[in-house]
């Protein structure tokens, strides 16, 4: 039984995958192209060569991080729907100390990535205190603060931090900047995304807290009449998604960006939650799934470039991959449909 | 008086479990007939069937002397049969009038004559003293009256027969009259009434008839002014004392838990506590015995720290409670197997292993480096252990919880509780549901904790089960103690007058 649900929630994701790319295919093929060479250019644009891969990962990287955002407070059992706000703050708190603090070099990416952490966490305590303290609902909350966060962005890179007469902010020093890893566009954010999924995998599966969390997450309930402390969890649980979101966007302003701008981060929010879905919440599942999503969007260009089928083909697959995926997961749980998986595994097992 | 209703030979068959077996009723025209028995008697099954959700797997139902089939409430509605729940079935966001006309059918084309509908209602409601105010929300009105709602969409629905499901849990005292002046006005205008309830007073004054229902059949029907109260507890419990299997404690030792005059949302006579004390000694089993919803889960949430009491004094090991929290009582050694096991008791969609160690994974046993690092290993090999020790019969303790059967699903909960060696134990109807195997190895282990010097407060609305195993019982109603009995050669007929509330 508890086989054939793992097996169930891998497979249903990469069903969803090929259901799209078919569709995907059809439409490519109704608009003149071979979906073949579409297909393999697209290929070729995220994977083909180091230096596009390198850009897939740099691509991939504020996704990991928003999509760990979303995936820690949903195993509390919380839906924090402000990643992006969350990860703007956390930009904007970076690009202040960058630009401002005249810290640069190693000690100055310390200090912005810790600055921009906390005040990601601090955003996020806000719709946290207000659902433990004041049962309000978090997700509603949470996302007006991503409005907010947007729009006091904007006053940060049109009035109190603007360069000039272009509304953007100053770049950050050089020497603030992220490395790059082999000279690709691929910056040492990544790695700390990688090392941010392992915690965070390590903490959910191997630490006493991480298990009472989830526990917290599946049974509110219970965990109480267990004796867990189950608003602090979930104010906890609200703090380090927002903590992770604030680091992805100091991560992602110091490593690729470099600086403020109109349309900064936008959408990153509902990408990372649409995200940690599909992975089924798993942490080292969800970095894959950013993976796959930054290398649909960026080998796309190249697929347009070189078959003429547009971009926006890609949006449409990435779309029907939430949809199917959300829909399939949802009906594997109908009973119905249990039964008659339980038959085929049952029959499986006997053979 | 003429007869409306006759239900002739009807059982109802749940798997090989008989809810209801060879039922005989007639209700008559104008007359209050009560149905009277313990939980789980078969009343609700009854009425379901009444009422169309429900086919029977014998017998047959006659309206004015005619054999009809019920197959939907929608039929149920067609031939004049109206329920009331116990918990009502109205859109809280609508007024009073929506309610009263949804569903209603008496329309042309899609729009609603708002007017003469209202019309009728208001004829309708001053006919049987039905006040109510049509353009109110439910949100903002009364319980009674959200239930002088429900009594007229019965009627306005053309109700010859209607079914009230304890009218009166909800309600207040001065309600109460209320709501029984509006039953005579419709018994007076020839409709009928089946009214169930658990509380004698109330039973003795309203109804014609009674009809005692013990494990799913008929005991009998009684004319009201041939019965007492007595009587009628005595039928509904209906048992002679089977000698316990177990040998019962007479001296228990020092108390664990004391409580005294506490209060918990006095007013509310169904879920709160009113001025309570008790105590639970070493040793010693104390069952509360009582129908269900009269304050015993609000005793278990008090005692083991869910609810914070209002008023009044609770000693755990003989020094005060300041605070009410889970985790308090945890550390003081307090175990609790909760009422619901599903949504209280274990975490479903973890596996069996998780819950067995659910509140023990911070100590060094289960973890190393205060938390850091669980024990995989150790985790698994005393599953195992307490798989065996406790006879769950799972796939692997890999297996979610949820998928376990409910006697399954209670030794998991068993294992994590007991294996603490709790100075006491809170069970809140350990044994609801389960077959006799898994009730026979439950009480045994609660027996095997009392040994150990563990104190046990077992509620359960299971009189039998309260007889079986306690040494001493205590009887509770609403939200008061009402006696406290020797467990040994209890006095049953004392008890169950307790119980009714006399």
């Amino acid at each position: 039984m508890k086989n054939s649900n793992k097996l169930i929630s891998v497979l249903v994701p990469i069903i969803s995958v090929l259901l799209a790319f078919a569709i995907g295919c059809v439409i490519m093929a109704v608009l003149g192209a071979n979906p073949a060479t579409a297909l393999q250019s697209l290929w070729i644009g995220a994977f083909g060569n180091t230096r596009n891969l390198g850009t897939t990962l740099a691509r991939a990287t504020p996704l990991i991080f928003t999509s760990l955002c979303a995936c820690f407070a949903y195993r509390c059992g919380v839906f924090n729907l402000g990643g992006e706000g969350q990860f703007i703050i956390g930009s904007v708190a970076c690009c202040y100390v960058a630009t401002q603090s005249g810290i640069e070099g190693f000690p100055g990416i310390l200090l912005c990535l810790i600055v921009g952490a906390l005040a990601g966490g601090v955003w996020a305590l806000i719709p946290g205190l207000l659902k433990v303290y004041r049962g309000q609902n978090e997700m509603i909350i949470s996302i007006m603060l991503n409005y907010v966060a947007t729009l006091f962005m904007g006053v940060v890179y049109t009035n109190w931090l603007r360069e000039g007469n272009v509304p953007q902010t100053a770049s950050v020093p050089d020497a603030t900047k992220l490395s790059r890893i082999f000279g690709l566009r691929t910056t040492s954010a990544f790695l700390i995304a990688l090392v941010v999924g392992l915690l965070i995998y390590y903490f959910l599966f191997y630490t006493s807290k991480g298990f009472q969390m989830r526990a917290v997450g599946l049974n509110m309930t219970a965990a109480e009449f267990n004796g867990f402390a189950v608003k602090r969890y979930v104010l906890f649980s609200f703090v380090v998604s927002g903590l992770i979101a604030g680091l992805g966007g100091s991560a992602e302003l110091l490593g690729t960006q470099y600086r403020l701008i109109n349309g900064f981060a936008a959408g990153y929010g509902f990408d990372g939650v649409a995200m940690a879905l599909i992975a089924q919440l798993h942490p080292l599942a969800t970095i894959l799934v950013a993976i796959f999503f930054a290398a649909l969007r960026v080998g796309s260009t190249t697929m347009q470039a070189a078959t003429g089928v547009p971009t926006s083909v890609s949006d449409i697959i990435q779309a029907l991959v939430i949809v199917f995926t959300v829909a399939g997961l949802a009906m594997v749980k109908l009973p119905q449909i249990k039964a008659v998986m339980d038959r085929m595994f049952a029959k499986k097992e006997a053979a | 008086m003429e007869e409306f209703l006759r239900i002739e030979h009807v059982s109802k068959k749940f798997g090989d479990f008989y809810a209801n077996k060879d039922i005989d009723l007639t209700i008559r025209k104008g007359e209050v007939h009560t149905l009277l028995g313990e939980n789980g008697a078969g009343k609700s099954t009854l009425m379901n069937v009444l009422i169309g959700l429900y086919q029977p797997t014998a017998g047959s139902i006659y309206l004015n002397g005619k054999k009809v089939r019920i197959d939907s409430p929608a039929q149920a509605v067609k031939l004049g049969i109206g329920m009331v729940h116990q918990h009502f079935m109205l859109v809280e966001a609508m007024t009073v009038f929506e309610n009263i006309i949804l569903g209603d059918r008496n329309t042309k084309g899609i729009f609603i004559d708002r007017e003469a509908r209202k019309k009728e209602i208001v004829e309708l409601s001053q006919r049987y003293g039905l006040d109510v105010e049509l353009d109110k929300p439910i949100t903002e009105i009364a319980v009674g009256a959200q239930q002088r709602v429900e009594i007229l969409k019965a009627l306005y629905r053309g109700a010859e027969l209607l079914i009230l499901d304890e009218p009166s849990a909800a309600l207040t005292d001065i309600e109460v009259e209320g709501l029984f002046d509006i039953m005579r006005k419709l018994t007076g205008e020839g409709k009928s009434i089946i009214f169930i309830s658990h509380k004698m007073r109330e039973v003795l004054r309203i109804s014609d008839r009674i009809t005692i229902l013990r494990a799913g059949q008929t005991v009998c029907t009684l004319d009201r002014d041939e019965t007492n109260g007595e009587e009628l507890a005595n039928l509904m419990i209906g048992r002679e004392l089977t000698p316990s299997h177990y040998e019962k404690i007479t001296q228990p030792g020092e108390p664990v838990v004391a409580l005294e005059k506490v209060d918990y949302h006095k007013e509310s006579k169904h879920n709160g506590l009113s001025g309570v004390s008790l105590t639970v000694g070493r040793g010693e089993i104390v069952g509360i015995a009582g129908v269900d919803g009269n304050g015993q889960s609000q005793l278990a949430q008090v005692v083991t720290g869910v609810l914070t009491p209002d008023a009044g004094r609770v000693d755990l090991k003989g020094s005060r409670v300041a605070q009410f929290t889970p985790n308090g009582f945890i550390l003081e050694s307090v175990s609790h197997i909760p009422e619901d096991r599903n949504k209280m008791g274990l975490i479903g969609n973890m596996t069996v292993k998780d819950n067995i160690v659910l509140k023990s994974t911070d100590t060094p046993q289960f973890s190393a480096a205060h938390g850091f690092f669980l024990k995989k290993r150790a985790i698994r090999e005393y599953a195992e252990e307490m798989k065996t020790k406790y006879d769950i019969r799972c796939t692997s303790v890999e297996q979610e919880a949820r998928n376990l059967s409910g006697g399954n699903q209670q030794k998991v909960i068993l294992a994590r509780e007991l294996e603490g060696k709790p100075d006491l134990l809170v069970a809140v109807h350990p044994t609801r549901g389960l077959d006799i195997g898994a009730t026979r190895f439950i009480h045994d282990t609660m027996v095997e904790a009392r040994e150990k010097g563990c104190g046990v407060l077992l509620i359960s609305a299971d009189f039998d089960e309260i007889l079986e195993v306690s040494d001493r019982i205590v009887v509770m109603f609403e939200g008061q103690v009402m006696g406290v009995f020797s467990g040994k050669e209890p006095p049953i007929q004392e008890i169950s007058l307790a119980m009714a509330g006399k």
